[in-house]
């Protein structure tokens, strides 16, 4: 009877052992939409460069700089990106950035871009192995590049308010597009995104 | 059970706590640490070791990423380096959380089954290592030099979010540290049950001005200089107004902060007011010379170790008593008992009386050999809730201490064309912020690991009766004594740390003719032996940043090959 009744006393340790192990689980992957948004901090992620790309050129392209444009030249506007700075305090890949820049204008079909200058290094590299080793009708020219007539820079910048485990980041982007003759700043855009951190001092 | 017995129960206990206690004062390391295998240069010995000791997934996972860092970093592997830190850091955000199962554990344990969660030092250091390694990286490759200038500038913008969080919790260095009547008043009245002396005043990490330097130097570097201005005005306040006098610094780094600090102003413009106020004196810069700055790391932050302690229950005073075991080598010895005498011992007035007014007159002159914590009224609570019966064999505490600060370097200098140019000057003390952070550290753990080791002995003794060995015989006993070893076993004392920090860090910041030169860092040591360390270094028209190890045992075949490079960029 003795022994019983100890063994009933485990019975509550046992079940709560259990409850516990239970609870722990190995890794677990799955895959889910690019474009769904899986927060896990305030760090600057995949879907604030979406956002952020998207509602930039399309406020860049309501700007008249567009029609003014087609309108003076008769072609759609070449823009170069020059250099997007980081100065926020987050590590951001600006190239991702960048791509996301470039996809979101080159979808509105209103401009194109120009190759940067390391990629125009590459190409006119291979014109050059093509002047040599390609044949005639399939040989591309030098001397016929596009030149840009617009160039987009811009900067990142950020701000972090922090009390306990509650943290505010606010993220600035700002972009502008010079008109490379005049040297006019036809569009100056701006986008902010606040982010709202919570953690919990304790946890099981 | 006959007196005879229960006398050499208590012997084989003693004997068996003693041998454990031997037994745990082996470090995880076997044989060299991996900082000790870095400062021989080997590297991939350095590495093999830290596999072996951490895990990447376990409770050490902080300290793989960051000794491995820390290795990467000196092998110039600097993108590796990063990787690791960068994980480090996300550890560390994710230790926010703490979690209650865990810290359970820990009562019913020991510290070192925890999860390792670093210092809050350890974070401005691996924010500037960040910074560092994205420097080199940035002098080495032209085409994404601008990438990663500003990846660098990324760390301190980050180091200076965790700064201003530190500095609201801590007060910071804003006015002198002797104005401060608040903290010295409760300091004074707190003083007799801490430290018999001056001991623990003014050792909170409070904010890091060389973090706040470096920060102004790479920002200075990327011509940002309002955040120049913002970062050297900081340190320069910080270090007159405490910083310096806390980590034993000279009083001229205050002054290379406000040269720093007005060169900025000066080509940012604007500031004449200021310029006036701030007294500049001719440096002799002309607009032809570059600006450099050369940081050099040295040597190994000292080691913690354990200091063990025996703990009973005196009923004859009323009081715990611990007494410290010294084990180890005839220095780690002398320091376990300078320490234990130094934060425990009731060596204070307080202590001295409070041992007379219990009676216990042997405990006057014993005071420096013991710490006694007399229960009084609360003795016969102790006996009712059976603490004194489950310390009859003792039990034993574990506490961290730290090694004496060797600091072997007399001075370094910087030589151009065979001629001394400036001397490399302490601006951080790596060696001095570990040391305090134990002593603040100390008094805490010692409660801690008190607390806990009577909870572990009360438990034991609990589940003993339970099961029905609370007979006073033979049988209870060995089963009283199994309990008391299993105790001792984990009763280790929480010695992690990131090992492979430097003990000091100096700083010189010399103005060159823009273009390239050739460098040569002299140290010197108190052996009479002397390291050159030399390298090829481009002067801009801006600022430039370059950093170097230095380690003071590094073998004589590794000293003459620092001729060559040993880790500048």
């Amino acid at each position: 009877m003795k022994y019983n009744r100890k063994l009933l006393k485990l019975v509550p340790f046992a079940v709560i052992s259990t409850l516990a192990l239970s609870a722990c689980q190995s890794t677990k992957v799955q895959r889910i939409d690019a474009n769904q948004e899986v927060a896990l901090s305030d760090k600057w992620n995949g879907k604030d460069s979406q956002l952020v790309s998207e509602a930039m050129i399309s406020d860049m392209l309501s700007f008249p700089w567009v029609n003014d444009h087609l309108k003076k030249e008769g072609t759609r506007p070449a823009i170069i990106i020059q250099s997007i700075r980081n100065k926020s305090h987050q590590h951001i890949a600006v190239d991702t950035f960048l791509n996301d820049l470039k996809r979101a204008i080159l979808r509105s079909g209103q401009a194109d871009f120009v190759a940067n200058k390391e990629i125009r290094e590459e190409i006119r590299d291979e014109r050059k192995d093509q002047e040599l080793n390609a044949s005639l009708e399939t040989q591309n020219e030098m001397g016929q590049e596009q030149g840009a007539d617009y160039a987009l820079s811009g900067t990142i910048n950020s701000f972090v308010d922090q009390q306990g485990g509650t943290r505010v980041t606010f993220y600035q982007v700002d972009l502008r597009l010079i008109d490379m003759t005049s040297n006019r700043e036809v569009w100056n855009g701006q986008k902010k995104i606040q982010k709202l951190q919570e953690r919990s001092g304790y946890g099981f | 059970m006959s007196a005879r017995i229960k006398k050499a129960v208590t012997l084989c206990i003693v004997f068996i706590q003693a041998f454990l206690l031997n037994a745990c004062s082996i470090t995880q390391f076997n044989h060299l640490s991996p900082a000790q295998l870095a400062q021989q240069g080997d590297f991939v010995q350095a590495k093999q070791n830290v596999i072996k000791s951490y895990s990447k997934t376990g409770n050490d996972r902080l300290l793989y990423h960051l000794e491995m860092a820390s290795l990467f970093h000196l092998e110039k592997n600097y993108l590796a380096s990063n990787e690791q830190l960068a994980i480090a850091i996300t550890l560390i955000e994710s230790f926010y959380t703490q979690s209650v199962s865990e810290l359970a554990l820990v009562q019913l344990s020991g510290p070192t089954y925890s999860t390792y969660k670093g210092k809050a030092f350890y974070l401005p250091q691996i924010h500037i290592m960040k910074a560092l390694n994205y420097n080199a990286l940035a002098k080495l490759s032209s085409d994404n030099a601008q990438y990663y200038y500003d990846a660098a500038l990324v760390e301190m913008r980050q180091l200076d979010v965790f700064l201003n969080q530190l500095k609201e919790q801590s007060g910071g260095y804003n006015t002198e540290q002797d104005n401060d009547f608040l903290a010295k008043n409760v300091y004074q009245i707190l003083k007799p049950i801490f430290a018999p002396t001056d001991l623990l005043e003014n050792i909170d990490y409070k904010d890091d001005a060389f973090a706040h330097f470096l920060s102004g130097v790479l920002f200075e570097q990327s011509a940002e200089w309002d955040s120049a201005r913002l970062q050297y005005e900081r340190a320069m306040f910080m270090y007159e107004n405490g910083f310096a006098k806390q980590y034993q610094l000279p009083e001229q780094i205050s002054e290379q902060a406000r040269s720093g600090l007005i060169r900025v102003m000066r080509k940012a413009g604007g500031y004449e007011n200021e310029l006036r106020a701030l007294k500049p004196t001719n440096t002799g810069e002309t607009t032809q010379s570059a600006n450099v700055t050369l940081v050099q790391n040295i040597g190994i932050a000292p080691k913690r170790k354990q200091l063990n302690l025996m703990l009973r229950a005196n009923s004859e005073s009323k009081a715990l008593v611990m007494t410290p075991i010294l084990l180890g080598n005839y220095k780690e010895r002398q320091a376990q008992m300078r320490w234990f005498q130094m934060l425990h011992a009731d060596t204070s007035l307080f202590d001295i009386m409070q041992n007379y007014m219990l009676g216990d007159l042997g405990d006057v002159a014993m005071g420096a050999l013991t710490k006694r914590l007399p229960l009084g009224p609360l003795w016969d609570d102790a006996v009712k809730l059976g603490i004194v019966d489950a310390l009859q064999f003792g039990a034993r505490i574990s506490v961290t201490y730290l090694e004496p600060l060797d600091n072997q370097v007399t001075h370094s200098e910087v030589w151009l064309n065979g001629q001394p140019l400036t001397t490399l000057l302490p601006y951080h003390s790596v060696s001095l912020l570990t040391l305090q952070d134990a002593l603040k550290q100390a008094n805490a753990e010692i409660h801690a690991a008190l607390s806990r080791e009577i909870i572990k002995a009360l438990s034991a003794r609990k589940a003993l009766d339970k099961v029905g060995f609370e007979q006073n015989n033979l049988l209870g006993n060995l089963a009283k004594l199994t309990t008391s070893v299993v105790n001792a076993i984990t009763a280790s004392a929480d010695t992690r740390q990131w090992q492979t920090l430097p003990a000091e860090i100096r700083v010189a910041q010399v103005s060159l003719p823009q273009g390239e030169h050739d460098v040569i860092i002299k140290t010197y040591f108190r052996s009479g032996h002397i390291i050159e360390q030399s390298e090829h270094i481009t002067a801009n028209n801006v600022m430039s940043l370059w950093h170097t190890r230095t380690f003071a045992n590094a073998p004589s075949e590794q000293a003459a090959l620092t001729n060559s490079t040993l880790n500048m960029e």
